[in-house]
């Protein structure tokens, strides 16, 4: 074998990676109109009135738009209608705008909107949404770009909840199968739906006749990185300018240098730890308020969760709508706990904490910790998380006596998380108390404002008294973000592509 | 030689028949998909209304014959999370996963190789403790590690490659490589032990009297005698590059299988979890069916039923 010969086995591989190191390196160069964002899983699907999960509705909401939709204050203002007015205590009257079209170019029409509720309350079609709309019993043209909706009863919560609906094309959706309509979905919104190469990506294209701001992207490309350091590196390396869902760790990480930066916000996702008050000894108030002072909140959100979250002392966040300055909970206070738990009968019964690997197992050991240092036998239960929530929706005598979990209605409203929680009718309620359920009925027909967020303050005073169940935080939601990527993650966790912008 | 294939085909069936029933029972133990699939604020209503549309409100034998009879119509169903034919989704992922395991399996031979014959021919030589020092640290590198590793190195620092993905050769290597380091090893293993082996065989030892050189032995004699019981692994660490790549495809967000594999587990997609399953017993079942037939072509004493 000759020299030469041996340069020229050496020189195919060496030319090889150097194309390939070329190849990669002119990528981020071009990124200006191609914004990659780095979801967790490529969306479930990509029809809005279907399954509803961050990763499909982080992607759809820029397909669609809503009836209404929230801005950055997090104020219910003008999307598909541009005005409403309440015309009794069941009926509401929109008006449509009349120079939206589809991506297809057909006009949207009142007809639309009625269609579009009609498809999502139509138990036919079995929509997982369907009961956050199923108030909703008639939809009707009602004039020239004028739709009636009238609900069963007076509904305060209604314009929080059609903040989620989506306005789809009858013409295109009542043609084409729920399948095809997946495949190929058709909206109004600021983005188009391009392609959808499966478990690779979703692609988007700006709809450059949108009728308001469709922000500066051409193309937006949703990928599916199940891991988040890789979603981390990404970003690092300049192949993804947005990723969702970090952890504190990855956070810090990212702070500490190189390229990218944190996004974070307060959600309308609150922490709470309901103790049930079927089972002894959790039934003697005494208990439950011991473990209201033995729960370290502030501790858990600056030594756990990088002190992003906020403490809260009611079941809503400020978020919400009824939020309340005045409430004030329990504080940290081990001593009072053990002196309750002196006079409680049976304080040494084992508890179970059931939990699912889904929530941060530090926070779940934590408040294990706690409970342990006052003289409380708590045993952690972990379950898979279809397991877990099919535990939680039953009713109190079988569901497990502690349970660390989190929750959003994505409707910003008391009524879609205090009522699940707490009424007694709910399968997620471990609270059994006849007067927070009048009063949780009262407010969820009440339609003067002031009254309703008063009504929902005197719940969450009552719950507190009897410590049925403990709020904990406000949880935060984690972004990681090119540095020259400007924007304002909003508290219902979306993301809208038409409010980002580069900073340059 | 028909009967014995006939006999061959049945016991395939009957071990794909098993195995439907198998990943039938056992997903289904693990309780109901159907929370998972509405939203927390889902009444008791809505949470029955979705069971049912999806039939799991129905009693598990009606289920199950129901299942069968669309087994047997080669109806696999859709997607409960996606909604989605499983055939579709699976053809759609299933080129990503060969292309890795062919790139893994380039990695693991090209490398593996050589090393293999190096440490046997030079075995009394030092640095060859440095190599399979170096060969059972791959090994022992877990992938989730070393994958993560190279994405710092070559995809964050060097920029180099692209951290994670698909779509060009590129995105190729460095799933390549993580999945590859674990059968490299083995290939390096069986080529070194294969290697002595033959080594101390006597055509060997005649040749070196011949005066033949070591470069010329290794080409002419040693290579081909010693790749027998190599080719033969190669079948084993076919299918262990498949199972391996449901971690390494989740750490480079690789779109195949193994990705799939895990989701849907996670999410109960009984629909699509049943689909890899079946179709991972089908490619075992007929390697092995295939491999029977070979054996019995090569050994008569296999076809008549008294073989070793």
């Amino acid at each position: 074998m000759t020299k030469t010969t041996k340069a020229a086995r050496l020189a195919l591989p060496v030319a090889i990676c150097a194309g390939l190191a070329c190849a990669v390196q002119v990528s981020p160069a071009e990124a200006k109109d191609r914004m990659v964002v780095d979801l967790v899983n490529e969306p479930a699907t990509l029809d809005p009135h279907q399954q509803w999960n961050p990763d499909s509705y982080y992607v759809y909401r820029n397909i669609f738009d809503n009836l209404v939709t929230r801005d950055n204050d997090g104020e219910i203002v003008p999307q598909i209608a541009t005005e409403w007015e309440r015309t009794s205590d069941t009926e509401t009257v929109f008006t449509i705008r009349d120079d939206v079209t589809f991506h297809d170019g057909e006009p949207l029409t009142p007809e639309d909107v009625v269609y579009s509720i009609e498809r999502i309350t139509d138990p036919d079609f079995a929509s997982p949404q369907l009961g956050q709309f199923n108030k909703i019993v008639a939809a009707e043209v009602t004039g020239e770009n004028e739709v009636t909706l009238t609900t069963d009863g007076a509904y305060p919560a209604l314009l929080a909840q059609l903040v989620k609906l989506s306005i789809v094309p009858e013409h295109v959706a009542s043609e084409t199968s729920a399948e095809d309509f997946n495949a190929n979905p058709v909206g109004s919104g600021p983005y188009a739906f391009e392609s959808w190469d499966r478990g690779v990506a979703v692609t988007l294209s700006r709809n450059d006749d949108y009728w308001g701001d469709a922000g500066p992207f051409e193309t937006v490309v949703f990928r599916g990185v199940p891991d988040a350091a890789t979603r981390v590196a990404d970003l690092q390396a300049g192949n993804a300018d947005l990723v969702v869902t970090l952890n504190t760790d990855l956070a810090a990480q990212l702070e500490s240098g190189g390229r990218g930066k944190v996004l974070t916000v307060n959600t309308e996702r609150v922490a709470y730890f309901p103790m049930n008050g079927a089972k002894p000894p959790l039934d003697q108030p005494d208990m439950r308020r011991a473990i209201g002072y033995a729960i370290d909140r502030e501790g858990i959100v600056e030594g756990l969760l990088g002190g992003y979250p906020r403490v809260v002392d009611q079941m809503l966040s400020p978020a919400h709508f009824g939020w309340s300055e005045e409430i004030e909970g329990f504080e940290y206070d081990p001593e009072r706990a053990r002196e309750l738990i002196a006079g409680v009968e049976g304080a040494g019964t084992e508890m179970e904490l059931a939990t699912s690997p889904v929530y941060d197992q530090r926070v779940v050991q934590a408040i294990q910790q706690m409970l342990t240092d006052v003289g409380l036998n708590v045993s952690i239960e972990t379950t898979d998380m279809a397991t877990w929530l099919q535990d939680q929706q039953t009713t109190p005598d079988q569901a497990p006596m502690l349970t660390f979990s989190r929750w959003s209605c994505a409707c910003q409203d008391p009524d879609g998380i205090m009522y699940p929680l707490l009424h007694s009718s709910s399968n997620w309620s471990r609270v059994n108390d006849p007067e927070i359920d009048a009063l949780l009925d009262e407010a969820r027909s009440e339609l003067d404002e002031a009254a309703r967020a008063d009504l929902y303050a005197q719940v969450n005073r009552k719950a507190l008294e009897e410590a049925y169940i403990l709020p904990l935080y406000q949880a935060a939601i984690i972004y990681g973000a090119a540095e020259e990527l400007d924007w304002q993650p909003t508290s219902n966790e979306s993301l809208f592509l038409n409010r980002m912008s580069w900073n340059e | 030689m028909p009967l014995f294939l006939l006999k061959r085909l049945g016991q395939a069936l009957v071990a794909i028949f098993g195995v439907m029933t198998l990943v039938f029972f056992i997903q289904r133990l693990t309780g109901d998909p159907t929370y998972l699939l509405v939203p927390e604020t889902a009444t008791q209503e809505d949470i029955e209304a979705m069971r049912a549309s999806l039939g799991l409100d129905q009693p598990l034998l009606v289920q199950y014959v129901a299942y069968l009879w669309d087994m047997v119509r080669l109806d696999f169903g859709r997607s409960y999370v996606q909604n989605v034919a499983v055939t579709e989704i699976i053809a759609s992922r299933l080129p990503y996963t060969l292309q890795l395991a062919g790139g893994a399996l380039l990695v693991a031979i090209v490398v593996g190789l050589p090393v293999g014959l190096a440490l046997a021919i030079w075995r009394r030589h030092r640095g060859t403790n440095l190599l399979m020092g170096l060969v059972l640290g791959a090994q022992s590198m877990p992938t989730f590690w070393s994958g993560i590793l190279m994405i710092m190195i070559f995809g964050v620092w060097l920029g180099w490659l692209p951290p994670s993905g698909s779509g060009s050769l590129a995105h190729l290597v460095m799933p390549s490589i993580a999945l590859g380091l674990l059968s490299m090893a083995t290939y390096a293993r069986i080529a070194r032990s294969s290697v002595l082996d033959e080594l101390s065989k006597d055509y060997i030892r005649s040749a070196r009297a011949r005066g033949v050189g070591t470069g010329r032995m290794v080409r002419t004699h040693l290579l081909r005698n010693s790749l027998i019981p190599v080719i033969s692994i190669s079948a084993l660490e076919i299918s262990q590059l498949l199972a391996g790549a449901v971690i390494v495809e989740t750490v480079f967000a690789w779109p195949g299988l193994g990705q799939l594999t895990v989701q849907s587990v996670q999410s109960r997609d009984f629909v699509v979890v049943q689909g890899i399953v079946l179709l991972g017993a089908f490619v075992t079942i007929s390697v092995n069916l295939i491999a029977d037939i070979l054996y019995s072509v090569v050994d008569p004493r296999i076809r008549k039923g008294d073989g070793p």
